[in-house]
């Protein structure tokens, strides 16, 4: 535990949805610079655990805080704002289908931050680049894409405008080994080039040692165990354990 | 003691399901209204982005001429059949063409034009932005700085509004061909008398009234597409429900607006 | 598709207006004349001479005294009247619409906007005519052929639906 203020922490965060509470109390906080790996059962939370952090959904009780100030229920143009320092792939990769990929990386170029279409256009090829894809793709539809390679453009898209932030929603899931491995070097690579603090969700454990500086896991509302990546295979937690191991039987009821 | 406790729950239970509904159905009157009202706001305020406005002026302007096209010209052809009967019970065949252009210009060009587009343009809306929400498009677009709003709701509203009154009035021009062409070919009226006739009957405002009827049902079809798309919930399934809504309630909306504006224009015309 | 369509309602719109156009009714002065018999005649339909449409029939009334059509004449300015023309009632043809044909007279004298055409032929009714040729029946059957040289009260006579 430093003294600096974290970059991002969720203190206390309860949400519900439907008479399920799906976070209960949650504590959790990411320190500047450094990357968060959240691992848990499906359905137990982690998307929703990035979408409160993001303002996308809004929980019942708790605060989450950026910075130290506290950013939930921020009003609209407030909201904005925060949205320009952080940068999102979403599970799905979550692309606009009716527009071309390099439309898609340059999309907050064009349409939030006022750049002109050939400057944004040169950009998002750059950014392009830094995800291995060629610019051949940069004219070719979404749909025309493997998952592999639109989610390398959805995380062009996350980093082109350089944000503080980088949250990754279950990055590798639905992907054949080689490319999940490739999509994990990418964003290691990405998040050390540009020094963001990174929040990542997976069930995938290959990818949280990858990506992940810390990680923490998840269940039943609550973080019950959090460490250095590396002891994620050493700890006694039982939970963990049976995660790890991939066990059917134990603490985590299936 | 028991069996008391189950007759006050048996009567309770239709009641319950009763008030349920009713909130349940006020509270939808809330969140369409909440949203029309954004998304008014996002049409008529800066920032505008009017290349998606171009983009959704053509698509439902343009692209749907053919369907208006096609329903005007048979609607108008056989209304012209139809009061060409009735007319003659009274001896006054000769004034089918003037009740066919009022019939057009004031209730079928409107009406007609904005029930093809419900079924056209409100079930495509719905079904893009549901399959956005439903790809979390409409989250990636919030976390990209963009207001879906502005980008996707504003836009869909102003061309609704703005083009189903140019779609009514091709509508009534062809409606009123079709007529004229049934008229010339089948029952042997005069092209030049028929069209006289219409031309010197129609008055400014049965033209003018339909027009703004459309205006008001463009936007009802197009907030209705946007509402049930924004609001799709559950994936695929979630989608297909969405573009189902959008129509039967763009369809039960208009004609309840048509009658109400009718009323209207009737008893304040010009 | 949509071209086309457009292009169709913009063709139908301008042939109408070009139709409709000749009965501007900017500068026409209006004319009168009574008929015993109106037949189908109604509001837009033609006037001409010799052949030429001339203006149109902007009104078409019944005379409450003396039970007369009164037909208005809205007349192209550039065209002008001798006094004593004749305005007959006729039709295309069989099935065709009924017009208004106007015989010029040899007056020196011309219409004035507002004076009536004093020698009028009424409609004639075929079917009428069909049948006091089938069933003669003398002068009693109610006169149906309107043909009077002057305004004089004529006996209606029964006109079948159709006829147009």
């Amino acid at each position: 535990m430093t003294d600096a203020i974290p970059k991002l922490a969720w203190k206390g965060v309860t949400k519900r949805f439907e008479g399920r509470t799906v976070l209960d109390g949650l504590d959790l906080s990411v320190a500047p610079g450094k990357s968060l790996v959240i691992i848990g059962g499906s359905g137990q939370g982690k998307s929703v655990t990035i979408k409160t952090a993001l303002g996308l959904m809004r929980p019942e009780a708790g605060k989450i805080e950026l910075d130290g100030k506290n950013v939930v229920g921020l009003p609209d143009g407030a909201r904005r704002k925060l949205f320009s320092r952080v940068g999102v792939l979403f599970q799905g990769a979550a692309l606009f289908d009716s527009l071309t990929i390099w439309e898609n990386v340059a999309f907050r170029l064009i349409n939030a931050d006022g750049v002109p279409r050939k400057e944004a256009r040169e950009r998002a090829i750059e950014a392009l680049e830094q995800v291995r894809l060629a610019p051949a793709v940069a004219d070719r539809y979404p749909s025309e894409l493997s998952g592999g390679m639109q989610k390398r453009a959805g995380l062009a898209r996350a980093v082109v405008a350089q944000p503080e932030i980088l949250f990754f929603d279950e990055p590798t899931t639905g992907l054949d080994p080689i490319t999940a491995a490739a999509i994990n070097q990418l964003i290691s690579d990405q998040v050390r080039r540009l020094g963001s603090t990174a929040v990542s969700i997976t069930h995938d454990l290959a990818s949280a040692q990858t990506i992940g500086d810390e990680i923490a896991m998840l269940h039943d509302g609550k973080i019950i165990w959090r460490g250095p990546a590396r002891e994620l295979r050493m700890t006694d937690n039982p939970y963990v354990r049976q995660f790890v191991e991939g066990r059917a039987a134990g603490p985590i009821g299936a | 003691m028991a069996s008391a406790e189950a007759a006050v729950r048996a009567t309770a239970n239709p009641i319950r399901i009763l008030g349920r509904s009713a909130l349940a159905a006020v509270r939808m009157v809330g969140a369409v209204g909440v949203f029309a009202l954004r998304g008014a706001l996002a049409a008529l305020t800066p920032p505008w982005f009017l290349s998606q406005l171009w983009r959704q002026i053509v698509a439902i302007g343009f692209f749907s001429l053919p369907v208006v096209g096609l329903t005007a010209v048979f609607t108008g052809a056989a209304l012209a059949l139809n009061i060409f009967t009735g007319g003659g019970r009274f001896n006054a065949e000769q004034v089918m063409p003037q009740i066919v252009a009022l019939g057009i210009t004031r209730e079928l060009g409107p009406v007609l034009a904005a029930l093809m587009l419900a079924g056209r343009v409100s079930a495509a809306i719905a079904a893009e932005i549901g399959a956005m929400r439903a790809t979390e498009q409409i989250d990636a677009m919030r976390t990209l700085s963009t207001d879906p709003f502005r980008y996707l709701v504003g836009p869909r509203l102003l061309a609704g509004v703005l083009m189903l009154p140019l779609l009514t009035a091709v509508a009534d021009t062809i409606g009123v061909a079709g007529g004229w062409l049934v008229a010339t070919r089948v029952l042997n009226f005069s092209p030049e008398i028929y069209i006289r006739n219409t031309l010197d009957f129609l008055q400014s405002w049965d033209v003018v009234s339909g027009l703004i009827k459309a205006a008001v049902f463009g936007f009802i079809v197009a907030l209705m597409g946007c509402y049930h798309g924004y609001n799709a919930k559950g994936g695929a399934r979630g989608v297909g429900r969405a573009t189902t809504h959008a129509v039967v309630s763009s369809a039960i909306l208009i004609f309840a607006s048509d009658y109400l504006l009718t009323t209207f224009f009737t008893h304040t015309a010009p | 598709m949509g071209v086309v369509v457009l292009a169709l309602a913009a063709g139908f719109l301008t042939y109408s207006l070009s139709v409709g156009g000749v009965h501007s009714k900017r500068g026409n002065y209006e004319i009168s004349a009574k008929f015993g018999e109106a037949g189908s005649l109604a509001p837009g339909a033609a006037v001409s001479v010799a052949g030429v449409k001339v203006g149109t029939v902007s009104q078409v009334t019944l005379e409450p005294k003396t039970y007369l059509a009164i037909a208005k004449l809205s007349i192209d300015p550039t065209v002008k009247l001798p006094a004593d023309s004749t305005a007959k009632i006729t039709s295309d043809g069989l099935l065709g619409g009924a017009h208004i044909a106007i015989a010029p007279g040899a007056s020196l004298e011309d219409l004035k906007p507002g004076g009536e055409i004093e020698n009028t032929q009424g409609a004639v009714d075929i079917f009428g005519l069909i049948g006091s040729v089938i069933r003669p029946q003398g002068g009693g059957s109610g006169d149906t052929t309107a043909s009077s040289s002057s305004p004089a009260p004529a006996t209606p006579a029964t006109q079948p639906a159709e006829s147009y």
